[in-house]
């Protein structure tokens, strides 16, 4: 570095300038001589690296200014201005399609509560329904006694908490909801965010960051994309569900870092949903636990659509496979699903709980949860806790029912796991080719505007179904169209019944209609 | 109302530059205050840009006016300099120290407790969740002052709060609860209208909702969580913004994290003020688009941002950007600084960018109606493209609206995360919501005049808590009529200790310093509400002034302070 200075400053200077720099470099010179003799008798590598090092440096700081330079073009003001008015910028959104007009006018309304049980707005009035729509699994959604406990919660905290946790927003009730959903879970500690997508996307950036490596489902819901974009972590894409895939990539990744030698350790994830949103699946648990042992990457589940339906307990996954909570080192739940209140929470250790209240960004810098809402969770936790024979049997039975009835309906496909409340149904391949009998293919849009159709066809019959909308654009891997149905466990028998046979009418309708 | 509140309003987006003089001393800041400052008063600009620009006309004739006795104190620039050095010195002395330390504890506490750094280090063949470095300031600076964040409460966050009272035994690692209640003043939530109640015309109208509406929706808004109350409210929050259309999302941070990446995308550009809210820079971060940074309320900068990212292009292939987003928020909540609308108007007329104005601290606390900061400088709401709000603060509820073009909103209510995946908003919310806003735009008959004295009741709570601040001798941030006002406390060691005096003295504080601020301006922030009371006001500003006197806090002292106008804390 020295020389390269004195070298370029003896090249304009004059001559008595340069007669003091030759005796500096004469002198510095001596000096990195001596440096180097020494060095070399105690280890000749080390002064072979350094060189290479101090080469390196120079090549780059060169290397780095020539670039700068190049890439910005001089202009004077008045080409600016002639740019400034020639740019033409897009509009801010593109103007609507007619298949997008047809959505928004199909959208459905609802008038009053929600719940198993719902009013349709349709044309001028408004017509009864049997709502499989919301993820309402344990019908809390409509339950009396946590509505009327809602006003009694009401007259006591308001309705917002007027602050984030961190500035007198923390109410007495989110701290007995933390400490009832870590004991419930059977972790730790939790900590509470005031929504559930808002959850993940502070939760998985908050512990992986750059350089930190991720491996996930690939069809995990869009909340965990976003989070794992945020996380700016490198990132692995395991097959939905196959295990043998996962273990192929923890062990190539493992093999590239030793590869890598020992140069600081970086965390490593596994990243999956307890139930998926997108196809209703479960996750094995119990094969990832063993494969963060073996391999030694950690585990971050998402149970928001899982927490509350699956388990003997209806504690989530852990409970469903019987893992100790504690090996899921990330547990992220959702309160705003299965117990009918708002927002979400993250089981973890004590000291990663803290980390968060100070480095979740959706906990940190937003407000707490209105105390209604929390109270509301703390209530259905409390209902369950109290007794799980009284719903998660009846949510079971009802699920399996409703899928045995799918099934047998011809011309549709039906995913999920066996007893998953989630329901995703889609036209088979074959039906859709029937149905277009001028041949053709099918493009997305079409497959939505059938499934919409269906889904009308459904709501005339009194039944309440919507097809799965996604940010197209924005998925990762585009789930298929599907119409998702949500079981819940105040579904009667007849109610069932009559959505599978809804459905059934649905199907022939569309299906028979010529296109 | 004093006639200085209709001094501020008289401000024309064409013509602000010909303000009427008022001559009411206690509003004669609003020059400076508005689009006159002779700098920003940000603690950024304080060590980095003072002066360094040639001040263009309009700035120097208002420096010039700033000299005169009356505006003195007011002046920030003059403030700022102010600060002695040995201020500035011990701060930066006291930081060093504090970190010196902090590593020393960790290199010896390794040496003599390794068992208490178990989490800190590769732990049976898996990194530590957090490194040492990471969490070095969690664990060695924020966890000494622990007990000055996350107090819990009971109740509501209204005028006064009732805080459980807590002690630590072992230096703020965890906290024992007494089992009593300390009923405290609270100058710490964003209650500005005072909103927050639990009794009264809106808490009726939320147990009515909730009696009839259930709690919450259990799916999204694209689904099946559009009601009709949510349609309405929309309708409602529109209209209160003076917009075509309105989207409403369950959480004030997803409003912006959710919705930004539907706004722009890969080969935009998002230039944002560097004081922006986390929520902004999540949003941006996820949209993919390029960001970039302009100095804090610097319209000159961003011009030149403006000029130079039009005339560039996109990097390396100079290829003209899709479109231009600008972010900026209404109101600063950690400086009380208002936006200097008119001008980024002016530029967007010019530049044909897109304008995102995050109004989550500014509607319904600022302008003569509470319709936020247009209202405020008298700006048409739809010259700025997106408005952003939130409901938390001026509403007492929760969750937060974009609103727009009708186009906008289409678009969004078909393409935005938080319609399509997140949680829909609950009734209760959007009970609070609808029936304070009603309130405030005078729709609610029985209380037709209850919100416009609520909005007039802030205006001159604000005014007169700052000015008694300035009075005093203290050196405070923020543009007047700013319902937030900060107070500059420098060191570290006075920021634990002026929140403590504080609590003693029953009156809650917000502290904050590094990193929510810059290292040197660690900051308490006064939130004012309309629920506050002169006694309330006058009792904080009492307490505060003997605080002063024992953290050596009042920089101004020599200063004589000015009569407070008798008008100030009287209604017409």
């Amino acid at each position: 570095m020295e020389s390269a200075a004195s070298v370029a400053n003896l090249a304009g200077g004059d001559e008595a300038k340069r007669g003091l720099l030759r005796t500096a470099w004469d002198f510095s010179f001596r000096v990195v001589l001596r440096y180097i003799k020494n060095s070399y008798k105690d280890d000749p590598f080390r002064t072979f690296l350094e060189a290479c090092l101090i080469g390196f440096i120079i090549w780059y700081m060169a290397k780095r200014k020539y670039n700068i330079g190049t890439n910005e073009i001089v202009l004077t003001d008045k080409e600016i201005d002639e740019l400034v008015d020639e740019w033409k910028p897009e509009p801010l959104v593109p103007p609507l399609t007619d298949f997008e007009r047809e959505k928004l006018d199909r959208a459905v309304m609802i008038d009053g509560p929600n719940g198993t049980k719902v009013r349709l707005v349709s044309g001028s009035g408004t017509k009864p329904a049997v709502n499989f729509a919301s993820y309402n699994f344990l019908g809390f959604i409509d339950s009396e006694e946590v509505g009327q406990h809602a006003i009694e919660t009401l007259r006591k905290y308001g309705v917002g908490s007027c602050g984030p946790p961190g500035f007198y927003g923390t109410l007495d009730v989110h701290m007995k909801l933390e400490k009832q959903l870590a004991a419930f879970v059977g972790h730790s500690a939790a900590i509470l965010y005031s929504q559930a997508f808002a959850t993940t996307l502070s939760v998985i950036p908050c512990f992986s960051k750059r350089n930190d490596i991720i491996v996930a489902d690939e069809s995990v819901s869009f909340s965990v994309q976003q989070a794992i974009s945020l996380a700016r972590s490198k990132v692995y894409w395991y097959k939905h569900n196959d295990m043998a895939d996962l273990e192929r990539i923890l062990g190539d990744v493992n093999k590239q870092l030793a590869r890598r030698g020992k140069g600081g350790l970086p965390r490593k994830f596994i990243i999956t949903e307890g139930m998926f949103q997108n196809t209703g699946d479960i996750a094995p648990l119990d094969e990832l636990v063993a494969l963060k042992h073996r391999y030694k990457f950690r585990i971050i589940l998402d149970e928001s659509f899982s927490f509350g339906v699956l388990g003997k307990r209806g504690a989530g996954l852990t409970d469903h496979f019987n893992v100790d909570p504690h090996e899921v080192d990330l547990l992220i739940g959702a309160l705003c699903y299965a117990l009918g209140a708002s927002g979400g929470f993250c089981c973890a250790d004590k000291d990663l709980i803290e980390h968060q209240r100070l480095s979740g960004a959706g906990y940190c810098f937003s407000a707490s949860m209105p105390g209604i809402l929390t109270v509301a969770a703390s209530d259905a936790i409390q209902a369950l806790e109290a007794n799980p024979a009284g719903f998660l049997p009846a949510l079971r039975e009802n699920a399996t029912l409703l899928r045995g009835l799918l099934e047998r309906i011809p011309g549709l496909q039906v995913e999920g796991a066996a007893d998953s409340p989630l329901i995703h149904i889609r036209l088979t391949p074959e039906a859709l080719v029937r149905m277009r009998r001028s041949g053709g293919t099918w493009t997305k849009e079409d497959i939505d505007r059938v499934l919409g159709e269906m889904a009308e066809e459904a709501q005339k019959d009194g039944i309440l179904l919507t097809p799965a909308t996604y940010v197209d654009e924005h998925e990762r891997i585009l789930p298929n169209p599907s119409i998702r149905i949500c079981v819940s466990c105040t579904h009667t028998r007849k109610e069932i019944e009559k959505c599978a046979h809804a459905i059934k009418s649905a199907v022939s309708r569309v299906t028979s209609k010529k296109r | 109302m004093g006639k200085g509140q209709r001094a501020v309003h008289t401000y024309k987006s064409s013509g602000y530059i010909e303000q009427p003089r008022d001559n009411d001393e206690l509003l004669s800041g609003r020059k400076e205050g508005g689009l006159f400052k002779a700098a920003p008063r940000t603690s950024a600009s304080l060590l980095k840009e003072q002066a360094a620009e040639p001040a263009p006309a309009v700035v120097a004739k208002a420096a010039a006016k700033a000299e005169s006795p009356a505006a003195e104190a007011e002046d920030a620039s003059q403030e700022l300099s102010a600060v002695p050095t040995f201020i500035l010195v011990t701060t930066y002395l006291s930081y060093l120290m504090l970190i010196v330390f902090a590593h020393m504890r960790d290199f010896l506490g390794k040496i003599f407790h390794p068992e208490e750094y178990t989490q800190l280090r590769v732990q049976n063949g898996f990194a530590p969740m957090v490194s040492d470095f990471e969490s070095l300031w969690i664990r060695r600076l924020y966890g000494r002052i622990r007990d000055c964040f996350n107090r819990p409460i009971t109740g509501v966050a209204g005028g006064r709060v009732s805080l459980l009272e807590r002690f630590s035994t072992d230096f703020n690692r965890s906290f024992q609860f007494t089992g009593r209640l300390h009923n405290v003043l609270n100058l710490a939530s964003y209650n500005y209208l005072g909103f927050a109640q639990s009794e009264g015309p809106c808490a009726d109208k939320v147990e009515e909702a909730l009696r009839e509406g259930g709690i919450t929706q259990g799916s999204t808004r694209s689904e099946a969580g559009r009601t009709m109350l949510l349609a309405e409210t929309e309708d409602m929050v529109a209209r209160f913004v003076g917009a075509e259309a309105a989207l409403i999302v369950s959480m004030g941070y997803a409003t912006n994290a959710l919705n930004i990446p539907t706004l722009a995308t890969k080969g935009c550009l998002i230039i944002s003020d560097e004081l922006n809210h986390s929520s902004l820079v999540t949003g941006a971060r996820l949209s993919g688009a390029s960001i970039r940074v302009f100095r804090h309320n610097n319209t000159r900068d961003l011009e030149k941002q403006l000029r130079r990212s039009i005339a560039q292009g996109q990097p390396r292939t100079h290829r003209p950007w899709k479109k231009i987003l600008v972010v900026v928020e209404g109101l600063y909540s950690m400086e009380g600084e208002f936006c200097k609308l008119p001008e980024i108007v002016e530029l967007r007329r010019r530049y044909k960018f897109h304008l995102f104005v995050d109004e989550a601290h500014s509607v319904g606390a600022l302008g003569k109606r509470g319709r936020g900061i247009c209202d405020h400088f008298g700006v048409d709401p739809r010259e700025v493209d997106i408005l952003m709000g939130t409901f938390t603060k001026s509403f007492g509820a929760a969750g937060g609206y974009i609103a727009g073009s009708r186009a906008l909103i289409d678009h969004l209510r078909l393409h935005s995360h938080s319609a399509v995946y997140a949680e829909a908003m609950s009734v209760p919310v959007l009970a609070q919501v609808s029936s304070s806003m009603r309130m405030i735009m005078g729709e609610d008959r029985e209380n037709a005049v209850l919100g416009q004295q609520k909005l007039d009741q802030l205006a001159i709570n604000s005014r007169y808590f700052a000015q008694g601040l300035r009075d005093l001798g203290f050196m405070t941030l923020g543009d007047a009529g700013s319902p937030v006002v900060p107070l500059l406390l420098f060191n570290p060691a006075k920021i634990p200790a002026f929140s403590r005096e504080c609590l003693r003295r029953n009156i809650a504080v917000v502290v904050v310093s590094y990193p929510a601020t810059p290292i040197i301006t660690g900051r308490v922030r006064f939130c004012i509400s309309a629920s506050h009371t002169r006694a309330d006001l006058d009792y904080a500003l009492e307490q505060i002034s003997e605080i002063g006197d024992l953290l050596m806090l009042k920089f101004h002292k020599g200063v004589a302070p000015k009569a407070l106008p008798e008008h100030a804390g009287k209604m017409e």
